[in-house]
């Protein structure tokens, strides 16, 4: 008896060792991501903090003190409060934009018979995402242009007389983030489509629902969580690039990231841009985790 | 209430005929069954009622309106599906009124209604619950529950208790079936449980290779089955092949006597109702096979002796093999209390039948 304890309290030991041991192996190999994290995220994330809170001189030199003053700006200032409302604001239209447009597209990946067929529709959904977002945005510029497809073809169908001015406004920008941000919004759509089991759309219907309005009250409700993770995404990519707008809608727009540029890199206001970067991201993070929350809720209410 | 016409309905998937030229009629009010082994085309004729599918030929009836090419929401069927299918975001009382919100009730109607219905499943406790805290009995009937409340003229049930264990399975039966005669629905049944079908039902269809094979009561389906398929299907059987050695006729009640071998060299001489002339393809259920341990005195025409191969104890019954003289071996199931002391394997025996027991199944390939 007292040999069989003992030998049982010898193995509970050793596993533990073992256990001890694979830790800390875990650890070992995901030491080199951390220690990059931390060198290349987390420290000039911090540093940039403490630079949102230093003042300049009228040389633009970043002074020893502490204040709040560039946030004081960024609040006070009428422009500064335009372009965050307008920063906002295309965000969302584009967030809006995006997933109503995503929805005949997530339908189609998902209820496509034949497998060869659905792997070429996710090819062709995904292959804008392996090129560069400026050639992207650049394509854009082709077709909008004075000169481009568009309005030749506009053009040559007599159907205008002078061509249209479509570059250089916040249409072109909004237009832009539809396309290039579309596939982030079908992915998740796509799959929480993919979950809902065929009976309940039969169930649906033998009740008496047609198509539409069993999409609105089956499949639109079960798939909220996969159309706001994709809001999630498209919001904070709307609201936080720089490329897009830069080259389809030009410097001048009032949008935070454009702001954000002038200051560090025209301007060379280092603390001031730091100040700007922070409220972007107070601002994304505050409207991210909204909608996360709402998630939450929502799958709370599906499965607790 | 109405009933439903199925006329010469075909339904094709590419080369593959997962139903051909079934022909039937389910009366209003009635429990219908459709039982068969699975890919016999069951689910794809309840496919076709419900409107999911459409026949490749032929057309449906429901309630004297021809229903073919109706999406399934213009057909006001009630359809309890075999894993519920409730919606997972709506509470129970949501479930129930999810139809009647559909056609657009007064909202004192729809509260009046749905409380019936969950009082009829005994699930009035449960309005707020939402499906996933709900045990699988009692998903089962809220899903019977939505599916009533919007008064449907048919209701289809597809393996609904396919998913519950035994017992509760045997509860929801007596339930499902006071429920349908309360309501008087006309209820069609999917399902490869063929006792759960011989129980339930008024009528039973029973589907093998795509053809509706017999339709019948369940005491017709299993003393009188159609054809070979049935037979073997249906309950534990006896299928007997044989030779007619020779037909006489005795002229008794046009009874055929006709010698045939039971297995290789063993003669028989049975006499059996009606016309199986040419035919050699007979069977007989092991319950209605009698057996005596002491040889020669059953003084009965049919029998046979025999040595018992293998002794099958179930409680209530003892299935037996019994080689026969020769090659031949027949199942035979007798009830607990006829056997005082078990027999064993290499016993001595003697079984006899009567000769209506012997049925004639027309020949292969019909």
């Amino acid at each position: 008896m007292l040999l069989l304890s003992r030998r049982k309290g010898c193995r509970v030991v050793a596993r533990n060792t073992v256990v001890r041991r694979t830790l800390s192996f875990y650890w070992l190999m995901l030491s080199p991501a951390l220690l990059f994290l931390l060198a290349f995220l987390v420290v000039p994330f911090i540093m940039l903090i403490v630079l949102s809170f230093r003042e300049v001189d009228s040389l633009l030199n970043v002074l020893p003190s502490y204040s709040l003053k560039n946030y004081t700006e960024i609040f006070t200032s009428a422009s500064y409060l335009t372009t965050i409302r307008s920063t906002l604001g295309v965000a969302a239209l584009t967030t809006v934009i995006v997933i109503i447009a995503a929805y005949p597209a997530a339908y189609l990946l998902v209820r496509t018979g034949s497998k060869g067929l659905r792997t070429f529709f996710y090819i062709l959904l995904i292959s804008p995402l392996l090129t560069s977002v400026v050639i992207r945005t650049f394509a854009w510029i082709v077709i909008m242009a004075q000169n481009g497809l568009l309005n030749e073809a506009l053009l040559k169908l007599h159907l205008i007389d002078k061509p249209l001015s479509l570059l250089w406004s916040m249409k072109a920008v909004v237009i832009a983030y539809v396309q290039v941000m579309l596939p982030f919004a079908v992915l998740p759509i796509a799959t929480s489509m993919g979950e809902i089991q065929p009976k309940l759309r039969q169930a649906s219907m033998s009740l008496g629902a047609g198509r539409i309005r069993t999409f609105f009250k089956v499949t639109f409700p079960l798939t909220l969580p996969g159309l706001l993770s994709g809001a999630a995404i498209v919001f904070s990519l709307a609201a936080g690039s720089y490329i897009t707008p830069l080259l389809v809608g030009g410097r001048l727009q009032p949008l935070l990231p454009l702001s954000i540029y002038q200051q560090a890199v025209q301007v060379f206001n280092m603390p001031f841009a730091a100040a700007l970067s922070m409220t972007l991201l107070v601002l994304v993070a505050i409207v991210v985790g909204l909608i996360s929350w709402i998630s939450k809720r929502w799958e709370a209410r599906l499965h607790d | 209430m109405s009933g439903i016409h199925i006329d010469d309905v075909s339904r094709q998937f590419g080369d593959f005929t997962a139903l051909e030229e079934v022909q039937l009629q389910v009366r209003e009010g009635e429990f219908f069954s459709l039982l068969g082994p699975s890919g016999c085309g069951k689910t794809t004729l309840l496919n076709l009622i419900a409107g999911f599918l459409d026949p490749t030929r032929g057309r449906i009836m429901i309630g004297g309106k021809d229903v073919t090419g109706l999406p399934p929401y213009r057909r006001g069927l009630g359809i309890v599906f075999q894993d519920y299918a409730l919606f997972p975001h709506l509470s129970v009382f949501d479930n129930v009124a999810y139809g009647l919100r559909i056609r657009k009730q007064p909202k004192k109607e729809i509260k009046r209604r749905v409380e019936e219905m969950l009082a009829l499943v005994q699930l009035s406790s449960m309005a707020d619950r939402r499906p996933h805290q709900l045990s699988g009995g009692q998903r089962q009937r809220v899903a019977i529950a939505r599916a009533l409340a919007i008064e449907p003229s048919v209701l289809l049930l597809d393996e609904p208790l396919s998913n519950l264990d035994a017992k509760l399975r045997k509860a929801m039966q007596t339930e499902l079936r006071t429920i349908q005669r309360r309501t008087g629905v006309t209820t069609v049944l999917v399902t490869h449980d063929q006792e759960e079908a011989l129980s339930l039902s008024d009528r039973i269809g029973i589907l093998g290779h795509g053809r509706l094979q017999q339709v019948g009561t369940p005491l017709e389906v299993y003393r009188r089955p159609a054809n070979r398929f049935v037979a073997d299907f249906i309950g534990q059987v006896n299928l007997i092949q044989t030779a007619v050695a020779a037909e006489r006729s005795t002229g008794r009640n046009r009874h055929a006597a006709i010698d045939y071998e039971i297995a290789a060299g063993v003669p028989l001489l049975l006499e059996t109702t009606g016309s199986a002339e040419g035919s050699g393809l007979y069977m007989i259920r092991p319950e209605r096979i009698k057996i005596a341990l002491t040889a020669g005195n059953s003084g009965e025409a049919n029998r046979a002796p025999g040595v018992i191969s293998h002794v099958g104890y179930a409680g209530d019954q003892v299935r037996l093999h019994v080689q026969l003289a020769g090659k031949g071996e027949l199942q035979v199931v007798a009830s607990d209390p006829l056997f005082p002391v078990l027999p064993s394997a290499g016993d001595r025996c003697e079984l006899y039948w009567d000769a209506e027991d012997v049925i004639a199944l027309p020949p292969e390939g019909v």
